[in-house]
């Protein structure tokens, strides 16, 4: 699973991790390990950080299938 | 570093030393009183316990959020961790002398608050590396 967190702060006038943090309801370390790709929030966690940007879950979080490729939403049932 | 690494880093320490001078005051006694009176070298041991100071020196960390699902996650698994093997430590305890003796044998109760004693220290020692193992043993990085 990837992500544009980093990307979507700097668009947000530079909002800094701690402030993300603050906004999502959890410590800064856990925005650190989420940025580096290193835990994958709960959905309840990844809808408050899209909300934080005001954006979709799917336009922060990237999943990809275990072979890599992409997965379709209109694959999904 | 957050503050359940830093609880987490003292126990660790504070165990190793207590084992170690149990180690060291058990050889001691052994050399002057024999068995089994040397294993009172083991109530060494309670030096562990400083360990639960930890909580009270290292203060809550900055920010509105103290702890989230993530703590809890590393938190569960460490529990999990530390009772597994606090669980495998009474099984060896029963089972090693029933081996070891034969089915026959008598042993002292004395045994059994040593055993006991070793399950609740192996479970908090474990517990405590199995948070840092999580968190990273450094303030960087850390798994999922």
């Amino acid at each position: 699973m990837t992500n544009r967190i980093r990307r979507l702060r700097f668009e947000h006038d530079e909002m800094t991790q701690q402030e993300l943090a603050d906004k999502a309801g959890v410590t800064r370390q856990t925005i650190i390990a989420i940025e580096a790709g290193k835990y994958a929030p709960s959905l309840p966690l990844a809808f408050r950080i899209a909300r934080a940007f005001g954006v979709s879950v799917e336009d922060v979080f990237q999943y990809e299938g275990h072979d890599g490729i992409p997965v379709d939403s209109s694959e999904q049932t | 570093m957050n503050r359940i690494q830093k609880i987490a880093w003292v126990f660790v320490v504070c165990t190793l030393v207590a084992f170690a001078v149990s180690l060291v005051a058990v050889g001691i006694l052994y050399y002057y009183v024999g068995m089994p009176r040397a294993l009172c070298g083991f109530c060494f041991m309670g030096l562990a316990g400083l360990g639960g100071l930890a909580s009270v020196v290292f203060r809550k960390d900055e920010g509105s959020v103290a702890a989230d699902e993530r703590d809890q996650l590393f938190q569960r698994r460490a529990a999990i961790a530390g009772f597994a093997t606090a669980y495998m430590v009474m099984g060896a305890g029963c089972m090693i002398p029933f081996f070891v003796l034969g089915p026959s044998a008598t042993i002292a109760v004395t045994w059994l608050p040593i055993i006991f004693m070793a399950a609740g220290i192996s479970h908090y020692f474990v517990y405590a590396v199995a948070i840092l193992n999580q968190y990273g043993w450094t303030g960087k990085g850390g798994q999922s």
